[in-house]
C-alpha cells in the first residue's frame, strides 16, 4: 500500500526544497511550482479521504523507528477528527497559493516558507507521536512568525513578534506535560495512541498536565482572556497569512484540546470541564461583543474567530461532561463541525477583506459605502459568506452550531446562554454589509475592479463547499461520526 | 418524481436557474410558480384522499430530515403556491421598468422555496431551517432598492427584529428534542406528553417576532421599504405567516397557560395595531399594521383552543391582504407615492383596482358573504366558547371593530377627491394577479366546508358570534367612513403614531445596552492589549537594566581589573631598570622586610 500520508505530509516540503534547489527560477514558475504541489498534496488528501477511517483507533496507520531508546517514532495516521481537519488543511493551502500568485515581493522565499507551514500544519494533524506533533506544532510557529514579519503590513515587526513570543511561551507547557505524560507512561512512549488508550497520569499529576495543556491550547484557539494576540497578528498579517492563521492554525488549539486535554487525561478533563465550559461561554460571548464594537472590517472578522471557537470549547467541555454517549457524540460531531465550518467561512472572509484592501487599500468600514453596485461578485460573495458566518441554515456553521446547542441543552442548560451570540453576530455583519455594501455608491471608489479570474479561482471552492456543508453535512459528519460514536474517555 | 420533493424544487431551480441563465427572468420565475403550484394540487389531492406522502432526506446522525404531506401541511403549501404564483403575476407587470429583474426574481423564487419547505416540514431542524431562511429571503427582498437611504436599516431592522424572536424557537426546538428523543414533529404531538409551559412561551417568543406582535410589531411597518410585491407576498402567505403556523400546528401540545399567554398576546396586538393603523399617514404602512391586527386575531383563536378557526382566518387573510397590497401597489404606480396625503382619490383613476380594493376592503372586516365574514365569525366563535371568554371575546370584538374602521378610512381617502389620470404601465399583468387574489378573497368561503372535512373538525358556529362578529364589522365601517381616524383617536394619537413604543420601545431597552456592553468589552480589549504591551515593555525594560548593569557592573569591573593590571606592569617595568646597585639594594630591602614580617609572626604565635 502507498503510504499516502507521509506522502500527502511531505509533498509541500519536497515542493520547497524543489525551489531552493532553483533559486534562479522566475517567479510565474515559483509560484507556478507553488500552485502544482498544493495541487498534489490536496489530491492526495482526497485519496486519504477516499480511504477512510476505522470505527475504533486511527486508520492509515504509517510508521518507522526514529529515536527507538526513548521510544519516540515516526507515527503518522488519521481518524474521523483528524481527517477532516487534514483535508480542509490542503484545501485551504492551494486556494492561499492561487490568492497569492500576485505576490512580487520575495517570492521565492514567500513559497517556501508557505509550503513548509504546510507540511508543519498536516503534520500537526497526523503526527500520533507527541514528540513528532510538538515538533510539527513548533515549526508552524517559526514559518507563520516569518509570514508575517516578512509580508505583512506597517506595524509587522511589533505583531509578529507579540505572536511569536506569546505563542512560544503558550507552548511550552505543553511540552512539559508531554514529557509528564512520557514518564507517567510504562514502558517509557511517546506513542500516543498508547496515551489514548491507557492514560498514563492520575490524581494530582494529570490534573498539572492538563492545566499545563490547557493554557497552550488556550493561548492557540484562542480563549479569553488569552486572545489578544490574535487581533493584533490578523490586523497586520497578510491576507494569505490571515486566512491559514484563522483556516488551519487556531484549529491546532481545538485539535490539541480533544486529542490531548481530552482524550489523555479524561479523568481530569471532566472534572475540570465545567471551568472549561464557563471559558468556553464567556470567550463566545465576549468574541461576538467586542466584534460588535470594530470599525476595521479585518479585526471584525477577527474577533468572530473567538466567537466561534468559543463554541468548539463549548462543545468538547459537553462532550467531557455528557453521560449519554450520544450526546457526547452530538457535542464533538458539532466540534469538530464546527472547525471545518469555521476554516471555510472565516478563509473566505479573510480573503475578501484582503481583496477589498487590495482595492481601497483601506479597511475602515465607516470610510466605504454602495459598493454592493460596482462590485457585486465580490458584494454578494461577502453577503454569502458573512450569513454563513451568523449562522443561517443552509450554510456551513448552522449545522455544527445547531449540533453543539443541542447537546449544550441537553447537559447544561444554563450554558445556553451562549446562543445569544448568534444574534450578536447577526447584529454585526448586517450593520457591517449595511455600511460597506448598501446605501449610494460614494464617488471615490467608482471605478474599482470588481473579482478577477485568480481571486475567483480562490473564492468559488470556498462559497460552493459553504453551501454544500451547510446544505448536505452528513459527507462530512458520516466520517467525524465514525469515530465519535465509539470513542470512550 | 414525487410531487412532495416538486414543491419545493420547482421554485427552487427557478431560482437557481434564473441567475445563472440572466434571461426571461419573470417567466421562469412562473413557471418555477407553476409546475410548483402542480405539485401542491396533486399533494392536497392526494391528502384529502387519505395519502400520506412523507420523504426521509439525510441530514444530522440520527436526525434525518423529513418533508411530509399531511392535510394541514397539504392545505398550507396550495395557500402559498397559489398566493405566489399570483403575486408573481403580478409583478411581472409591477417591476416591468426595474432593471434588476434577474435579481429580484431569484429571490422570489426562493422565498417561495422556503416557505414551501416550512410549511411542509416533517421534523424540527428542517422547520426551524426554513424558518430562517425565510428570514434571510425577507431580508434580501426588504433589501432590494439597497441604494435608497433607509433601506438597509429597514431590511436589517426586520432581519434582526425576527431573529431575536426566533432563539425562543431553538430553545424551544432543543426542549422538544430534548424530552422525546426524536426530532420528527409527528412524535412530539403524539407522544401524548404535552410540552411544558417554558415550551410553549417559547413558541410563542418565536412567532411573536415573525407575526409581529406587540411589542416586536414595529418592524413590519418599516419593511415596507420593499417592492409592493414583497409586501404583498410577506404579509399573506409567508414570513409573517409562519409565525401563527407554528402556533396553529403546534397548539395540540400546548399547556393551558401558554395558551392563554398567547390569547392576550394576540388580543393586545389587536386593539394596539389596529389603533396604529387608524392613525397611519400611508396606505401600505397602514395596511402592514393591519396585518399583525389580525395575527393577533389568530393567535386569540389559538389561544381560544380553537387553532382551526386561526386557520381559516390565516387563509381567508392571505387572499385578502395579498389583494390590498396589490391594488396599493397600482395607486403607487399611479401616484408615485404611497402617502395617503398623495392617494386622495387615487381610487378613482382606477375604478376596476379600486372596485377589487374595496371588496377586498369588506373581506377583511367581515362582511358576508366575503371569504372574511366566514374566517372572522370562527373566531369570534371561538373566543366566546373559550373558559377565558370574558378576556378574550372583547378584544376580538375590538379587533374587528378597528378592523372595519380603518380600511372604511382607506376607503374614504381613496375615494374622497379629484382623478388625476396618469399612464400606469404593465397595468394588465398587475389586473390579472390581483383579480386572482380579490376573486379568492371573495369566494373562499366556499371552501371553508371542505376544509373543515379534510381536517376532520367543524368549527362551531353559533348565531351569538355572527350578530356580534357582523355588528361591530358594520359599527366599524361606519365609524371609519364618517369620522376621520385623528379625532376617533384623540388623546390616544401622537402615541399612536409613534407605534405605541413604550419608553422608545426596542432600540433603547435592547440595541443600547448591547452596544454599550460592546463599547465595554472594546475597553476591557484595549486594557487587555495594553497589559500584554506593558508586560512586554517591563521584558524589554528588564533587558536593557541588564545590559546597562553589564556594561557599567560587571563588563565595568573587568575591564577596571585589566587596566590595574596594565599600570601595575607599567610601574613593574620602572623597577627592572637593569642597574645592578638599585636591584641589590631592592632585594636586600625585600629581604630584610621578609625576614621582619617572619620574626613578628614567629613571636606572635
Amino acid at each position: 500500500m502507498l503510504p499516502i500520508v507521509s506522502i500527502t505530509l511531505f509533498l509541500p516540503l519536497l515542493g520547497a526544497l524543489l525551489i531552493m534547489a532553483a533559486r534562479k527560477a522566475p517567479v510565474r514558475v515559483v509560484h507556478a511550482i507553488g500552485i502544482g504541489t498544493s495541487a498534489l498534496t490536496l489530491a492526495s488528501a482526497v485519496w486519504m479521504w477516499s480511504r477512510g477511517v476505522l470505527p475504533v483507533g486511527f486508520a492509515q496507520v504509517e510508521q518507522i523507528d526514529w529515536m527507538p531508546t526513548i521510544g519516540a517514532a515516526y507515527r503518522v495516521g488519521v481518524d474521523g477528527i483528524s481527517l477532516p481537519l487534514v483535508l480542509l488543511t490542503a484545501l485551504l493551502f492551494l486556494l492561499t497559493f492561487i490568492f497569492s500568485a500576485k505576490v512580487r515581493e520575495r517570492p521565492h522565499a514567500y513559497v517556501v516558507l508557505m509550503l513548509l507551514l504546510e507540511t508543519a500544519s498536516i503534520g500537526t494533524f497526523t503526527a500520533l507521536d507527541a514528540l513528532l506533533f510538538y515538533v510539527f506544532f513548533e515549526i508552524s510557529l517559526v514559518s507563520m512568525y516569518f509570514m508575517i514579519a516578512g509580508w505583512g503590513h506597517e506595524g509587522r515587526q511589533r505583531a509578529a513578534l507579540m505572536f511569536f513570543l506569546y505563542t512560544l511561551l503558550g507552548s511550552l507547557p505543553l511540552l512539559l506535560a508531554i514529557l509528564g505524560l512520557y514518564l507517567g507512561s510504562n514502558p517509557h512512549t511517546f506513542d500516543m495512541r498508547v496515551w489514548i488508550a491507557h492514560p498514563p497520569l492520575t490524581g494530582i499529576a494529570a490534573m498539572l498536565a492538563l492545566v499545563a495543556m490547557l493554557f497552550t491550547f488556550a493561548v492557540k484557539i484562542p480563549l479569553f482572556p488569552l486572545h489578544t494576540w490574535l487581533p493584533a497578528a490578523h490586523v497586520e498579517a497578510p491576507a494569505a497569512g490571515s486566512v491559514i492563521l484563522a483556516g488551519v492554525m487556531l484549529k491546532f488549539g481545538a485539535y490539541g484540546l480533544i486529542r490531548f486535554a481530552l482524550q489523555m487525561t479524561p479523568e481530569a478533563f471532566r472534572y475540570a470541564a465545567v471551568i472549561i465550559l464557563i471559558f468556553g461561554v464567556v470567550s463566545a460571548l465576549y468574541g461576538a461583543f467586542a466584534a460588535l464594537a470594530q470599525t476595521d472590517l479585518k479585526r471584525l472578522v477577527a474577533y468572530t474567530s473567538v466567537n466561534h471557537m468559543g463554541y468548539v470549547v463549548v462543545g468538547v467541555a459537553i462532550a467531557a461532561l455528557a453521560i449519554d454517549p450520544a450526546v457526547r457524540a452530538l457535542a464533538l460531531d458539532g466540534a469538530v463541525l464546527q472547525m471545518v465550518s469555521h476554516g471555510l467561512v472565516t478563509g473566505a472572509l479573510f480573503f475578501l477583506v484582503g481583496m477589498l484592501q487590495d482595492r481601497a487599500h483601506t479597511r475602515e468600514m465607516a470610510r466605504f459605502g454602495g459598493l454592493l453596485k460596482g462590485l457585486p461578485i465580490l458584494g454578494w460573495s461577502f453577503v454569502l459568506a458573512a450569513f454563513a458566518s451568523l449562522g443561517l441554515p443552509g450554510l456551513a456553521h448552522f449545522p455544527a452550531e445547531f449540533e453543539i446547542f443541542l447537546a449544550t441543552l441537553r447537559v447544561e442548560p444554563v450554558a445556553l446562554i451562549v446562543i445569544l451570540g448568534i444574534v450578536v453576530t447577526a447584529g454585526l455583519y448586517l450593520r457591517a454589509i449595511g455600511q460597506v455594501f448598501l446605501g449610494e455608491p460614494r464617488a471615490q471608489w467608482k471605478g474599482l475592479p470588481d473579482l478577477n479570474a485568480r481571486e475567483l479561482l480562490t473564492m468559488i471552492p470556498l462559497l460552493v463547499l459553504i453551501v454544500g456543508v451547510g446544505v448536505a453535512p452528513a459527507w462530512v459528519l458520516d466520517v467525524i461520526h465514525t469515530t465519535t460514536a465509539t470513542l470512550h474517555f | 418524481m414525487s410531487p412532495l420533493a416538486l414543491v419545493v424544487l420547482a421554485p427552487l431551480a427557478a431560482a437557481a436557474g434564473i441567475p445563472v441563465l440572466r434571461r426571461a427572468p419573470a417567466m421562469l420565475a412562473l413557471l418555477g410558480a407553476g409546475a410548483g403550484l402542480i405539485a401542491s394540487l396533486v399533494l392536497l389531492a392526494g391528502a384529502s384522499a387519505g395519502l400520506h406522502a412523507a420523504l426521509i432526506l439525510p441530514g444530522l446522525p440520527d436526525m434525518p430530515l423529513r418533508l411530509v404531506g399531511t392535510p394541514l401541511t397539504a392545505l398550507l403549501s396550495t395557500l402559498v403556491a397559489v398566493v405566489g404564483a399570483l403575486v408573481l403575476i403580478y409583478a411581472v407587470g409591477y417591476m416591468k421598468q426595474d432593471d434588476e429583474k434577474v435579481r429580484f426574481f431569484a429571490t422570489m423564487s426562493f422565498f417561495i422555496a422556503a416557505m414551501q419547505t416550512l410549511v411542509l416540514a416533517g421534523d424540527w431542524i428542517l422547520l426551524l431551517a426554513a424558518w430562517e431562511l425565510i428570514g434571510l429571503s425577507s431580508y434580501l427582498l426588504i433589501g432590494f432598492w439597497y441604494r435608497r437611504p433607509d433601506v438597509a436599516s429597514a431590511a436589517t431592522r426586520a432581519f434582526l427584529y425576527t431573529r431575536t424572536a426566533d432563539l425562543g424557537l431553538y430553545a424551544a426546538v432543543f426542549l422538544l428534542i430534548a424530552t422525546t428523543g426524536s426530532s420528527e414533529i409527528a412524535v412530539t404531538l403524539h407522544s401524548g406528553a404535552g410540552a411544558s409551559v417554558a415550551v410553549g412561551l417559547l413558541l410563542l417568543a418565536a412567532a411573536m417576532g415573525k407575526s409581529a406582535q406587540t411589542p416586536l410589531h414595529d418592524w413590519l411597518q418599516r419593511a415596507m421599504a420593499g417592492p409592493t410585491p414583497v409586501s404583498a407576498l410577506l404579509h399573506s402567505a409567508t414570513l409573517v405567516a409562519a409565525g401563527a403556523i407554528l402556533l396553529i400546528r403546534t397548539a395540540p401540545l400546548l399547556p393551558p397557560d401558554a395558551l392563554l399567554a398567547i390569547g392576550i398576546v394576540g388580543g393586545i396586538t389587536t386593539v394596539v395595531t389596529g389603533l396604529i393603523a387608524l392613525a397611519e399617514r400611508d396606505l401600505k404602512r397602514l395596511l402592514a399594521a393591519s396585518t399583525s391586527s389580525q395575527y393577533g386575531l389568530m393567535l386569540v383563536a389559538v389561544g381560544a383552543g380553537v387553532p382551526k378557526a386561526a386557520l381559516l382566518l390565516l387563509i381567508a387573510h392571505a387572499a385578502i391582504k395579498s389583494s390590498l397590497f396589490l391594488g396599493a401597489g397600482v395607486f403607487q404606480h399611479s401616484r408615485h407615492s404611497t402617502r395617503l396625503a398623495d392617494l386622495h382619490g387615487a381610487g378613482r383613476d382606477r375604478p376596476w383596482i379600486f372596485a377589487g380594493f374595496t371588496l377586498a376592503a369588506l373581506a377583511l372586516a367581515g362582511i358576508p358573504p366575503l371569504s372574511g365574514f366566514f374566517a372572522k365569525d370562527a373566531v369570534i366563535a371561538a373566543s366566546l366558547a373559550s373558559s377565558n371568554a370574558r378576556l378574550l371575546a372583547p378584544l376580538a370584538l375590538a379587533g374587528t371593530l378597528l378592523t372595519g374602521a380603518y380600511m372604511a378610512r382607506a376607503l374614504r381617502i381613496l375615494w374622497q377627491g379629484k382623478r388625476r389620470d396618469q399612464p400606469v404601465a404593465g397595468l394588465r399583468w398587475m389586473g390579472a394577479g390581483l383579480a386572482g387574489l380579490v376573486i379568492l378573497a371573495i369566494g373562499l368561503g366556499a371552501a371553508f366546508p371542505f376544509i373543515e372535512t379534510l381536517l376532520a373538525t367543524p368549527v362551531p358556529e353559533p348565531a351569538l358570534a355572527r350578530l356580534l362578529g357582523l355588528s361591530a364589522a358594520l359599527g366599524g365601517l361606519a365609524l371609519g367612513w364618517f369620522i376621520p381616524g385623528r379625532r376617533l383617536l384623540g388623546p390616544l394619537l401622537p402615541w399612536a403614531r409613534q407605534g405605541f413604543a413604550i419608553a422608545g420601545g426596542v432600540d433603547v431597552w435592547i440595541v443600547r445596552p448591547a452596544l454599550t456592553l460592546a463599547r465595554g468589552c472594546e475597553r476591557l480589549e484595549r486594557g487587555l492589549y495594553a497589559g500584554v504591551m506593558a508586560v512586554g515593555r517591563l521584558g524589554l525594560g528588564l533587558g536593557r537594566a541588564v545590559r546597562r548593569s553589564d556594561d557599567q557592573g560587571i563588563d565595568g569591573l573587568i575591564f577596571s581589573l585589566v587596566r590595574g593590571t596594565v599600570n601595575l606592569g607599567n610601574r613593574a617595568r620602572t623597577l627592572q631598570s637593569g642597574l645592578i646597585h638599585r636591584e641589590l639594594a631592592i632585594s636586600v630591602v625585600a629581604t630584610a622586610l621578609i625576614f621582619a614580617v617572619l620574626f613578628v609572626t614567629l613571636l606572635a604565635f
